[in-house]
C-alpha cells in the first residue's frame, strides 16, 4: 500500500491527541462568499497527522462538516448527492434505524440538535483549561472577522480528575480507551488484540481503508466514497453523540443488584462492561482486576472468546464482547474485521466519588465520537444491531445492558458456573443509564479536500 | 436431496399465469392486488392451514437480461411461484391447504393457466404436481423440530427467561413449589397461534417483582 | 415491505447458465450435500432460516396448455431463494466475506457472475438478478434462525429439569442450577426486528 501522507490528513483521525481539555464548537454558515473564505483561512491552523518532534503542541485544532453543511458551502450537486445516504439523512433522521428511542428520541435532544442548523464542527484540544480558552478565542475571532461562520453552541469536555489525577475514567468509574483499532500504515505504537485475528492466532493491522477514504478496506476494494476522489481521499466520516449519563440511577442499580448477585458489586460491574473497573479485561482476569495485566500494553487488550463460549467468564451480553466480539462468532473473526470503529471523545459534567449524592439530571456524560470509512456498515451496524439488539450474540432482542434504550425493561444475564461466586445471575428492569442528547454526521476532509472546498476547486468529475 | 431435509420439506411451484390481453386488469396484476391486501400474519391463510413455517408467492414476469455478451431472451409466460417450507410431503401437505383454504387458493391460482379449482381434490393435486419443480438444493437451519414444535419451544423460552429472572435468590423448597405450579401452568398452555408478531404471554411466573 | 416479514427477508434470484455448465453446477450441488463438513460454514453463518436452489432446464419451465406459449430458451436457469435474518447489507457482507469460495461454486456457472469479492460488484450483480416478493409468511415472525435454536435448546432442557421436580428441595435446587447453567446462554426475548429503513 502507499505511504500514508500525514501531512494531509487531520491529526485527529491519526491519533488520539491525549490532551485532556476540549472544546467542540458547532458553528453555522450564514453566507457562503464569507464562509468560503473563512474555510481558507483556517487551514493552517489545522492540526494535521504531522509528527510532533518538538513534543506536543499546547492545543490541536480540527474541523468537520455535517452534508447540510456542504450544501451551505455550495458544492456541486453531484458531488453532494454522491455522499451516503445515511449521511445526507443525517443522524437524527436516522433515529429509527439507529434505535434511538424512547427517552433517546431526538424530541428529547438538545435545542441545538434539533434545529438541522449546525453546519461544521470546529474540535479544540489543549493541554490546559487556559490553553483551551485562548485557542477558542483566537478561533471565534477570526469567525467574527471574516464573518464566515457564526457560532451556535459548544461543549466542554475534559478528563476526569480523580484524587488530583488526571485519569482515563468516565463517570460510571469505567476505565476508557482501551482497543483502538490498529490501521495499516498508521505510526502508532501496535497493541496485540487491537487489529484483526489472523489464521494463525497472531493480530495485524486493519486495511488501511477501514477508517480512511482512497486506501484499499478489508474487502480488497477502495471503500465507496464521493466524488472527486480529491475531495474524498484522506478524509473520513465521523459520529458525534452527546451520551448524557444517569449516575444516580446507574448507582443505585449496582447498588441493589449486587445485594442479590454472589460475586459483589465490583465483579457485577465488571460483568455489565467486560472490563473491571480499573479496566483490567474479565475475559483474562475472572476472578479480580490486575494491574499487572491493565499496565501491560501487550496484555490489556490481547485475548479472545474461543475458550469462553458459554460466557462464564465474560458474559455473552456484555460491552465489549458485543461491540468487539473478536472471534465470539467463528470464522476467526472476519465477520467483525469491517465493523471496527475508531473512537475519540471525553467525558463532560463534574466527577462526584461513590457514596455522595448524586443526581440523574445533573450535567454528565460522554461525548462519543466514532470515525469510520463507511457510517451504515460500521458505527450505524454495531449501534442498530450489536447494542441495541442481540441477534448476532444469539440474545435474541437483549441490549447492551449500559448503552441500550431499555425503557425499564431490559434483561441482562450474567452466565455463570457452579463456582459460589460466579453463579448464574439475572438482571432485569434495566433502566436507562444513558441518554443521548443529540449528535449527527460529520465529513471530517483532507487539508487537500479544504483547500479545494475553501477555493470553491471541487469538480466532481 | 431435492425437496427434503431432515423432516422438513421444501417444495417449489411455478404456475404459468393466464395471458389474456382483453383482462383488464391482466391477470398477473390482479394477483398481485389480491397478495397485497392478503394478511400476512395470523390471520393468513397460510396460519389457518397446517404446517407451513415459512413461505412466499412471488410472480415471476421475466427472466433477467445479465448484460452483453449473454443474450437477451424472455419468457413467453409470467410465472406464479409458491415455494413453501413445510412439515409434510407434497401431497400431505396440499391436502392441508385444499381442505383448510380453498376459497384464498382460488383467489389466487384462478389466474393461472389450467387451473382446476380446490374443491376437486384429485384435480387440484395433479395440477399442482405438473407445476411442481424439482427444488435442486434445500437448506433448513432447524430441519428436525414440525412446527407445533417450534411455536410450543418459543412459548417455553420466553416463559423460562421470565421465571429464571423472577425467582433468584430463593430457599429451594419455595423454589421448588413455585416452578412445579409453572411447569403445570405452561403444559395447560395450548400451542400459540401461527403467523403471531408478538405472542400474548398468559402464563403468570409468581416470584419476585411479577 | 414485502420483501421482509418480521425478523426475516424473502430474497428471490434468477440467473441464467449455458446449458453445457449445468451438470457441473448439479455436481457440485451433489457434492455439498453428501460432504457434510462443507454445509457447516453455513450452518455456523447460523442467519439464514431456508434456503434453497432450484435448477430449471429450458425445457422445463412448466406448460400446461390450454393456450399457453411454449418457452424457447437458450439458458437454463437457477433459481434461488432465501428466507435470512438481518440486513440485505449484512447478509451479502457475512457472504463475502467467509464464504466466498462457495458462492463462487455455485453461481461461476451463471452468466457474468462478477465473483463474491470484491464485495461491490458481487451487490450490483445480485441488485440486478434480484426480484422482489409479492406475499411472504411466517409462522414466527418474532423469532429468528438463532431465536429457534435457542428454544429448542431451553425446551429440551426444561424437559430434563421436570423429571426432577419431585425429589427432595435441595436435590431439585442442584439440577435447577444444572438447568440454569444449560439455558444461561439462550434466554434472549424475542419481539420485533430493527427497523432497517
Amino acid at each position: 500500500m502507499s505511504k500514508l501522507n500525514e501531512t494531509d490528513i487531520q491529526g485527529f483521525v491519526l491519533r488520539g491527541y491525549n490532551l485532556p481539555f476540549a472544546r467542540h464548537l458547532f458553528v453555522h454558515f450564514e453566507d457562503t462568499a464569507k464562509a468560503r473564505p473563512f474555510i481558507f483561512r483556517i487551514i493552517p491552523e489545522i492540526t494535521t497527522g504531522q509528527h510532533w518532534d518538538n513534543g506536543k503542541p499546547d492545543s490541536t485544532v480540527n474541523i468537520a462538516f455535517t452534508h447540510r453543511g456542504l450544501i451551505a458551502l455550495d458544492l456541486p450537486a453531484a458531488t453532494l448527492i454522491s455522499f451516503p445516504v445515511e449521511f445526507q439523512q443525517s443522524m437524527k433522521d436516522r433515529a429509527a434505524i439507529l434505535g434511538d428511542t424512547g427517552r433517546n428520541d431526538p424530541q428529547y435532544w438538545d435545542e441545538v440538535w434539533r434545529d438541522d442548523r449546525i453546519h461544521a464542527w470546529i474540535g479544540i484540544n489543549a493541554v490546559s483549561a487556559d490553553a483551551l480558552d485562548k485557542r477558542s478565542a483566537e478561533l471565534l475571532a477570526m469567525m467574527q472577522e471574516t464573518g464566515g461562520a457564526t457560532p451556535l453552541d459548544s461543549q466542554d469536555a475534559a478528563a476526569l480528575v480523580i484524587d488530583g489525577q488526571i485519569t482515563t475514567k468516565e463517570h460510571f468509574g469505567f476505565t476508557d480507551g482501551f482497543g483502538n483499532p490498529d490501521y495499516l500504515g498508521f505510526q502508532r505504537d501496535s497493541q496485540p488484540g487491537q487489529g484483526k485475528l489472523t489464521p494463525e492466532g497472531t493480530w495485524a493491522p486493519l486495511a488501511t481503508g477501514e477508517l480512511l477514504l482512497g486506501y484499499a478496506d478489508e474487502a480488497g476494494e477502495l471503500p465507496i466514497a464521493p466524488v472527486p476522489h480529491l475531495l474524498a481521499s484522506n478524509g473520513t466520516f465521523m459520529v458525534y453523540r452527546k451520551l448524557h449519563q444517569n449516575l444516580a440511577t446507574f448507582r443505585s442499580y449496582l447498588d441493589t443488584q449486587a445485594a442479590l448477585y454472589a460475586g459483589g458489586k465490583e465483579k457485577l460491574a465488571a460483568k455489565l462492561l467486560g472490563r473491571w473497573r480499573d479496566g483490567t479485561p474479565i475475559e483474562l482476569s475472572p476472578d479480580h482486576p490486575d494491574q499487572a495485566i491493565t499496565q501491560d500494553p501487550n496484555r490489556n487488550t490481547n485475548f479472545t472468546y474461543a475458550a469462553d463460549s458459554e460466557g462464564t467468564r465474560c458474559p455473552i451480553g456484555a460491552h465489549v464482547r458485543r461491540v468487539n466480539p473478536r472471534d465470539a462468532f467463528g470464522f476467526q473473526g472476519r465477520l467483525i474485521n469491517r465493523r471496527r470503529i475508531t473512537r475519540r471523545g471525553l467525558p463532560y459534567g463534574t466527577v462526584v466519588p461513590e457514596g455522595q449524592p448524586v443526581s440523574d439530571t445533573d450535567d454528565r456524560g460522554v461525548i462519543f465520537i466514532a470515525l469510520n470509512a463507511s457510517l451504515s456498515r460500521q458505527f450505524e451496524f454495531v449501534q442498530q444491531q450489536w447494542i441495541n439488539y442481540g441477534n448476532d450474540a444469539r440474545l435474541g432482542n437483549d441490549k447492551d445492558a449500559i448503552m441500550g434504550s431499555h425503557g425499564g425493561e431490559g434483561r441482562f444475564v450474567v452466565q455463570g458456573d457452579t463456582t459460589p461466586t460466579n453463579p448464574p445471575f439475572v438482571c432485569s428492569h434495566l433502566p436507562n443509564f444513558v441518554e443521548l442528547r443529540g449528535g449527527d454526521y460529520f465529513f471530517l476532509p483532507s487539508i487537500t479536500a479544504l483547500g479545494m472546498i475553501g477555493l470553491e476547486l471541487v469538480d466532481p468529475r | 436431496m431435492g425437496n427434503q431435509n431432515g423432516k422438513l420439506y421444501g417444495l417449489t411451484f411455478l404456475s404459468p399465469i393466464i395471458d389474456d390481453e382483453k383482462a383488464t386488469p391482466s391477470h398477473d396484476l390482479q394477483i398481485r392486488a389480491y397478495l397485497a391486501t392478503l394478511p400476512t400474519d395470523e390471520r393468513s391463510p397460510f396460519a389457518l392451514a397446517p404446517g407451513t413455517h415459512l413461505c412466499r408467492l412471488v410472480v415471476m414476469d421475466d427472466v433477467i437480461y445479465v448484460g452483453s455478451p449473454a443474450c437477451e431472451e424472455h419468457l413467453k409466460s409470467k410465472y406464479l411461484i409458491f415455494e413453501t417450507n413445510c412439515d409434510a410431503d407434497p401431497t400431505s401437505y396440499l391436502t392441508g391447504l385444499a381442505t383448510s383454504i380453498p376459497q384464498q387458493l382460488d383467489a389466487v391460482w384462478s389466474h393461472c393457466i389450467g387451473y382446476p379449482g380446490a374443491t376437486n381434490l384429485q384435480a387440484y393435486l395433479d395440477y399442482m404436481k405438473a407445476c411442481q419443480l424439482e427444488t435442486t438444493f434445500f437448506f433448513a437451519a432447524v430441519n428436525d423440530k414440525s412446527l407445533p414444535e417450534s411455536l410450543r419451544a418459543l412459548q417455553t423460552q420466553r416463559a423460562v427467561a421470565d421465571f429464571v429472572a423472577n425467582h433468584q435468590g430463593l430457599p429451594p423448597a419455595q423454589l421448588q413449589s413455585e416452578f412445579k405450579q409453572f411447569l403445570a401452568e405452561l403444559n395447560s398452555c395450548p400451542v400459540p397461534r401461527a403467523g403471531i408478531m408478538a405472542p400474548v404471554r398468559d402464563i403468570k411466573t409468581g416470584g419476585r417483582n411479577e | 415491505m414485502s420483501n421482509i416479514n418480521g425478523k426475516v427477508y424473502a430474497m428471490n434470484c434468477v440467473t441464467p447458465m449455458k446449458p453445457w455448465k449445468t451438470p457441473i453446477l448439479r455436481l457440485v450441488f451433489f457434492l455439498l450435500w453428501h460432504i457434510k463438513s462443507k454445509q457447516q460454514d453455513l450452518i455456523n453463518l447460523s442467519f439464514i432460516e431456508f434456503a434453497r436452489w432450484v435448477i430449471i432446464p429450458r425445457t422445463s419451465f412448466p406448460f400446461l396448455a390450454n393456450g399457453q406459449r411454449k418457452d424457447e430458451l437458450k439458458y437454463d436457469y437457477l433459481l434461488f431463494f432465501s428466507n435470512f435474518n438481518g440486513t440485505w447489507n449484512q447478509y451479502i457482507d457475512a457472504f463475502s466475506a467467509v464464504l466466498s469460495t462457495g458462492l463462487n461454486l455455485i453461481w461461476r456457472w451463471s452468466e457474468k457472475f462478477p465473483g463474491a469479492i470484491p464485495v461491490t460488484l458481487f451487490k450490483q450483480y445480485i441488485a440486478n438478478c434480484q426480484f422482489d416478493t409479492d406475499y411472504y409468511y411466517t409462522a414466527y415472525p418474532y423469532a429468528t434462525a438463532n431465536d429457534l435454536k435457542a428454544a429448542h435448546i431451553v425446551q429440551a432442557s426444561l424437559d430434563q429439569l421436570s423429571q426432577h421436580a419431585d425429589g427432595t428441595p435441595e436435590q431439585f435446587a442442584a439440577a435447577y442450577l444444572q438447568f440454569m447453567i444449560q439455558v444461561q446462554s439462550h434466554l434472549g426475548n424475542t419481539g420485533a426486528a430493527p427497523l432497517v429503513c
